[in-house]
């Protein structure tokens, strides 16, 4: 089967070249830091917030771990960014490997569960019952999504079929 | 200093360190003094973080002097499957030894299966970390050696029991990497293990600094095991990938800046936990400040565990940036 020749397009750009063949340490390797920061804050803070409201660590106040979202909004807008970068630099790798595309659904769906327990917290007259009641099975969505994702994103880096778009394949 | 003299300088303290630990904990059972069973926990955890370096730096010696006149390989593979092996028993009697403090901390006393589960791991450490020491000085001392004989050779009833637990380091090597997928899974874990640390280590960092101030510190105490299970998810995990790839990380500069941030990590916890801060922190209630010491340990806390982070990311792109004679 033929792979889609936008691939290599993207491949060949300069700036897909630049961000694979640089020599610096902070082009390619900066990038995937950025990446794992996000991870950090993203899954760090997320997780935190989806321990508490599914029963464990009771000795923690709910309503003020709201401010909680705002690192997680930082994490997930760094790893959007870093995310298309790290794909502009190996489409082939990526956009031919299925799981790619299983790490993209469990992130999207862990997302929207983002919202979801966003919107439980935009209530200000729910008190730490309320927010636990609403949110404990959300909680739960959301600690299996962001470890599905998580191990997605470890199999990309051993499950490619293509490093690179392959030469006889024109 | 090279990775040799590192290895020379550091393999006597979790060999000594162990004995004195060990020593300590007897009387503190005998005698029922808990300020000494509380030493003796502390410095089995100290141990258990400080064999990360000594144990690394194992592949760093042996390059160096590999294939010099006089230096067996086989009694250097010897050291090392014996290393293995204490190595294992050394983190789980730092585990446990963790979990004790904590127990201590939180009901007055360690539970009874934590001090049995310390007593017996620490005293089959003591006996393995001989054995390390003893196979080690082999390699460069055969003036030690009562027998004619080689070391190797000359396995008393002791070394050739322990001998058949000793796993062979090549074996162990191949079965880290034999499959992908059981590679991958360590990694995945590595990774689950760095979301733990942040997350729950990060936010009463955070919250020490003045993040969140409406949740008293006191409250986020519960994140500390948390947090400890992700070092030790972290610190399996890594030390089986290291088994599995030794040469990969062994003269690797950012490696090694990553284990010493883990080390000053160590030190840094100790610091908080050994002196009045760990209790000032525990009155600090909601709307309040933590003290400047206390803010100075969390920010030191926070950039470190993200150095760790940035360093482990840069292994791969450091690799062979130290020299191997």
């Amino acid at each position: 089967m033929a792979l889609p020749v936008f691939l290599r397009s993207i491949e060949d750009s300069t700036f897909s070249t630049w961000l694979r063949e640089s020599e610096s340490p902070f082009v390619f390797y900066l990038v995937l830091l950025c990446h794992t920061f996000g991870l950090a804050l993203l899954v760090g803070a997320n997780g935190l917030l989806d321990l508490r409201l599914i029963g464990f660590l009771r000795e923690i106040p709910v309503a003020p771990l709201k401010r909680l979202f705002r690192i997680m909004w930082v994490g997930f807008g760094i790893n959007v960014v870093t995310g298309v970068l790290l794909i502009i630099s190996y489409p082939t790798k990526a956009l031919t490997n299925p799981v790619f595309y299983a790490k993209l659904a469990a992130i999207g769906f862990a997302v929207w569960v983002l919202t979801k327990l966003r919107d439980v917290f935009a209530d200000p007259s729910a008190t730490d019952a309320d927010l636990l009641a609403r949110g404990a099975t959300l909680a739960k969505w959301s600690l299996g999504l962001w470890v599905a994702a998580i191990t997605g994103g470890r199999l990309l880096a051993y499950t490619y079929r293509y490093i690179l778009y392959p030469f006889n394949n024109n | 200093m090279n990775l040799p003299h590192l290895h020379l300088l550091l393999n006597h303290f979790p060999i000594i360190g162990t004995i004195i630990g060990l020593g300590l904990y007897l009387v503190s059972l005998v005698g029922k003094n808990d300020g000494f069973k509380r030493a003796a926990l502390i410095i089995f955890a100290f141990m258990a973080l400080i064999s990360l370096p000594t144990f690394f730096s194992g592949a760093g010696a042996q390059a160096a002097i590999d294939g010099q006149a006089g230096v067996s390989r086989t009694l250097m593979t010897r050291h090392e499957g014996a290393a293995i092996l204490a190595l294992f028993f050394m983190e789980f009697t730092g585990a446990f030894s963790l979990v004790g403090l904590w127990q201590l901390h939180k009901l007055g006393a360690p539970a009874g299966w934590t001090v049995a589960t310390v007593l017996i791991l620490s005293l089959i450490t003591v006996g393995l970390m001989t054995r390390v020491g003893t196979t080690g000085g082999d390699i460069r001392h055969p003036e030690i050696s009562d027998s004619g004989s080689s070391p190797a050779e000359s396995e008393g009833t002791f070394g050739s029991v322990l001998k058949a637990f000793e796993p062979a380091p090549l074996k162990m090597t191949r079965l880290m990497t034999v499959n992908k997928f059981w590679w991958a899974f360590m990694m995945d874990l590595h990774f689950i293990g760095l979301a733990m640390i942040i997350g729950a280590l990060g936010f009463i960092d955070l919250r020490t600094l003045g993040f969140i101030k409406q949740v008293p510190l006191a409250s986020l105490e519960r994140l500390i095991p948390w947090g400890l299970t992700g070092v030790a998810l972290n610190i399996s995990t890594g030390v089986l990938a290291y088994i599995g790839m030794p040469g990969y990380y062994s003269h690797d500069i950012a490696f090694w800046l990553k284990i010493f941030a883990l080390v000053l990590l160590g030190l840094n916890a100790a610091a908080f936990y050994l002196t009045d801060t760990f209790n000032s922190v525990q009155r600090v209630g909601a709307g309040q400040d933590a003290s400047p010491v206390a803010k100075i340990m969390a920010a030191s806390s926070l950039v470190l565990w993200f150095g760790v982070i940035t360093l482990g990311r840069y292994i791969q792109f450091y690799q062979d940036t130290i020299p191997q004679k």
